[in-house]
């Protein structure tokens, strides 16, 4: 059995730290695991992608065509873009707060409010803005790790894994405020489970 | 024994490893996406001494001097930046090797992030040189190892070619020991490494057997490997596409090529013998199709899979059906719902962003650009390129368009861009070529933007970098360098001062001549630039957008309580205060939040 996790973002919002976390944390509990992420050009504010595939033997990096299980959507649109990968009935990790676009700062395009909503009909969708809880826990640079502890809930990798994970990649003093956003992403996961 | 440690690591990383395990000396490289974090990797080894060098081709040159002194040595780069590098690579594989040498070349299926989608294992053929082309992170450190010690035993410069998706990707790698290598110190034999004629009419030859010998060495090479099943068919693969494959498991045999140049013709005509069909799945050009029909081998390929952009599951799955491999095809969705797109912009507070504002109000239609984060200026709202080729190709092109127009008593005026790291990777040859047959009265005006950084992949420093910051160790200014060539109307401004900037663009537009700007101001993400933010005054706001065309990403018009129409607004947690939207204000409805804060101090006091 593979678990098949897509993430979509906007480029800085720190989308390939978080795939290398995830990547780490399985490693660290024994699974095979294989990550894409897109860099380059798309980094200056495009949409970026990253996704993970965990498994006990995982060839290709890529999610085969509606075999996802999970999307971490950093961004409303993204999350939109992205839920073609997903299988029926499958979670959603929503964080609400919103980057507009060119075509939308320019009002050529409406943001398709509608449309993010209707995700909630397909799929299982826990909607987050993680940035202004963030804020509340500390810093905005968390948002992300609220968005990962969420995602911990599904995922069968121990806590203490995914917390070593964690605090590996982020500067030393922010460890115990990234364990606090950490902790506060499983709350709020566990409440969906 | 005691277990070797494991890490996820991307194939880059994976590639720094191998060459550090190998024993690898020195590794020179120029940034361009995929490969850019080899070298920046390799920082964490002090056993080896790593550079992005001004160029490709510098940096063959640099990882050449290694291997003629005796050390493991390797020159990484994006597959164009091959063309860079093609003079001296196409003359050094006439030459022995002393230290083993290997080339990375990071090829872009798909064109992710580059200007060509060039495949370069034709390349290599070309260039008389073997290819690896592994389909993982352990086989890009594995293939890495087995490069070096190929090269130095078959004497040849090998080429590991990688593909963005295996540079990006990550995987489960084993870690080994460093291994020091032997050194052999400089080889003085002048008729084996002095490449004019006649040691270079022998080399000839010298090439041929070192093939040869490598393609009977392929025979049982162990990282060829064959999967065989009951079927009679065989399918041919290698790299990612490999992993790929896997995924849509298909009833045939499976003969994975590690080393794709050469290929034993032996042994892939005793293994397709036994099938009655040969497919061969890769991406881009037909290379390893062509191999095999050059041996006289029966095979199918391109009729069933596109000659251009990755060939993921779903790709792989309808070519296996199209050739009747499988029978049943699934049916998928799309790979992203069509919803708002969402190209790349310039960075909050990117300096680039008042230049093509002011362009974009000013009197020239024809703009020529270049390589870097500023090629985004094509994109809408901006609109603000209508030529883009390749590295520091503007200028040299300018100057064809100018001088073809004077023909023809055209004098419209022409503007072309470059930025700092293009200007020192391949603009300067091209900039003292305009000295040439220079003409009063050709009216062009260059714009080089110094960001202080090559910033599109990542920030890494340059030649003119550590006139501004103490990391850097190069200190070359550009006005002082155009100076002293011989240019007499080099102007340096700053980008952020808005209106001073607009009244230089247009002088030296309207000037009847040749003029250069250089535009200075640091990139706002590799200096981190972060001021009070600004913020609209919606009362005063004459809702004309003056300030939303800059594209600056935390501004949107929005609708505010009691007011009718739609007013600008900033996010305040994105700006970085460059001030570019208050400066193009025409009311002054956009203010700094630090003023706010001295006028409220002035009231205190």
């Amino acid at each position: 059995m593979t678990t098949n996790i897509m993430l979509g973002g906007v480029g800085g919002q720190g989308l390939i730290l978080m795939t290398k976390i995830i990547c780490q944390a399985a490693l660290a509990d024994d699974f095979d695991v294989k990550s894409n992420d897109v860099v380059g050009l798309s980094q200056r504010g495009g949409m970026v992608w990253g996704n993970v595939r965990i498994g006990n033997r995982v060839y290709s990096p890529n999610i085969p065509p509606g075999e996802g299980d999970i999307l971490v959507a950093m961004e409303p649109i993204e999350g939109l873009r992205w839920s073609s990968v997903l299988k029926e009935k499958a979670t959603i990790i929503l964080n609400s707060k919103r980057f507009y676009p060119t075509m939308v700062q320019q009002e050529k395009h409406e943001y398709p409010i509608a449309e993010v909503e209707n995700l909630k009909e397909a799929f299982k969708v826990i909607e987050i803005n993680a940035f202004d809880e963030a804020l509340k826990i500390g810093k905005k640079q968390v948002s992300n790790v609220i968005l990962l502890g969420i995602l911990s809930v599904f995922i069968d990798i121990k806590v203490d894994t995914w917390k070593k994970a964690v605090a590996n990649n982020v500067p030393n003093k922010t460890i115990e405020m990234n364990l606090r956003a950490f902790d506060f992403g499983v709350s709020i996961g566990e409440g969906y489970k | 024994m005691k277990e070797k440690e494991k890490r996820v690591l991307t194939g880059n990383e994976a590639i720094s490893r191998g060459f550090y395990e190998a024993g690898g000396i020195i590794a020179a490289s120029y940034p361009g996406s995929p490969t850019v974090e080899v070298v920046e990797k390799l920082k964490e080894y002090e056993e080896v001494y790593s550079e992005f060098s001004t160029n490709e081709k510098v940096a063959l040159e640099v990882a050449i001097g290694g291997s003629f002194y005796g050390v493991r040595s390797m020159a990484v780069m994006k597959h164009v930046g091959v063309n860079i590098a093609a003079d001296p690579l196409m003359t050094f594989t006439q030459t022995p090797i002393n230290g083993g040498f290997l080339l990375i070349s990071g090829d872009d299926p798909g064109l992710a992030s580059s200007q060509n989608e060039q495949d370069n294992r034709l390349f290599a053929k070309f260039a008389n040189i073997a290819v690896l082309d592994p389909s993982n992170s352990q086989e890009a450190k594995d293939y890495t190892k087995l490069a070096l010690d190929i090269s130095e035993k078959f004497q040849i410069p090998m080429m590991l070619r990688i593909t963005s998706r295996i540079c990006h990707s990550r995987s489960i790698v084993s870690l080994d020991e460093r291994i020091e290598a032997e050194v052999k110190g400089i080889n003085r034999d002048k008729d084996k490494f002095c490449m004019i004629p006649p040691g270079s009419r022998r080399a000839q030859f010298f090439m041929k057997e070192r093939i040869e010998k490598l393609e009977e060495y392929a025979y049982d090479l162990e990282i060829n490997t064959l999967e065989e099943i009951e079927s009679d068919t065989l399918i041919i693969t290698s790299g990612m596409v490999y992993q790929n494959l896997k995924e849509v498991n298909p009833n045939a045999s499976i003969w994975k090529l590690g080393l794709i140049y050469p290929i034993s013709n032996k042994r892939a005509k005793e293994i397709t013998a036994k099938y009655n069909r040969v497919i061969i799945i890769e991406e881009m050009m037909p290379f390893i199709e062509n191999e095999l029909k050059l041996m006289g081998i029966k095979c199918e390929g391109k009729e069933h899979f596109s000659f251009t952009g990755e060939l993921d599951i779903k790709d792989i799955e309808a070519g296996l059906h199209n050739a009747g491999i499988i029978k049943d095809k699934r049916s998928y969705s799309e790979r992203f719902v069509e919803t708002v797109p969402r190209p790349p912009l310039f960075c909050t507070g990117c300096p680039h962003r008042p230049v093509f504002d002011i362009l974009k109000k000013s009197k020239a239609k024809t703009i020529i650009g270049d390589i870097g984060c500023y090629s985004m200026a094509f994109l809408f709202p901006f609109e603000q390129s209508n030529i883009i080729i390749s590295m520091g190709a503007s200028i040299g092109i300018t100057k064809g368009i100018k001088k073809a127009m004077s023909k023809k008593e055209d004098n419209e005026p022409l503007v072309a861009v470059i930025g700092d790291g293009t200007f020192f990777h391949s603009g300067l040859p091209t900039f003292v070529n305009l000295l040439h047959k220079k003409q009063e009265g050709e009216n062009m005006t260059f714009i080089v933007l110094d960001n202080r950084t090559t910033a599109m992949t990542g920030g890494q420093p340059n030649a003119s970098s550590g006139l501004y910051n103490d990391r850097d160790d190069m200190k070359v200014g550009i006005k002082t360098l155009l100076e002293s060539m011989g240019f007499d109307r080099v102007n340096e401004i700053n980008q952020y001062d808005y209106k001073a900037a607009a009244k230089l663009f247009k002088e030296e537009i309207a000037y009847d001549g040749l003029s250069i700007i250089v535009a200075n101001g640091p990139c706002a993400l590799k200096y981190n630039i972060e001021e009070p933010y600004y913020y609209v005054d919606p009362t005063i706001c004459i809702s004309c957008r003056a300030c939303i065309k800059t594209n600056c990403p935390p501004l949107r018009m929005i609708k505010y309580e009691g007011i009718e129409k739609l007013k600008s607004s900033i996010d305040e947690d994105m700006c970085v205060g460059c001030s570019v939207c208050a400066q193009v204000c025409p009311v002054n409805a956009i203010k700094s939040s630090k003023e706010i804060n001295r006028e409220d101090e002035k009231i205190d006091n």
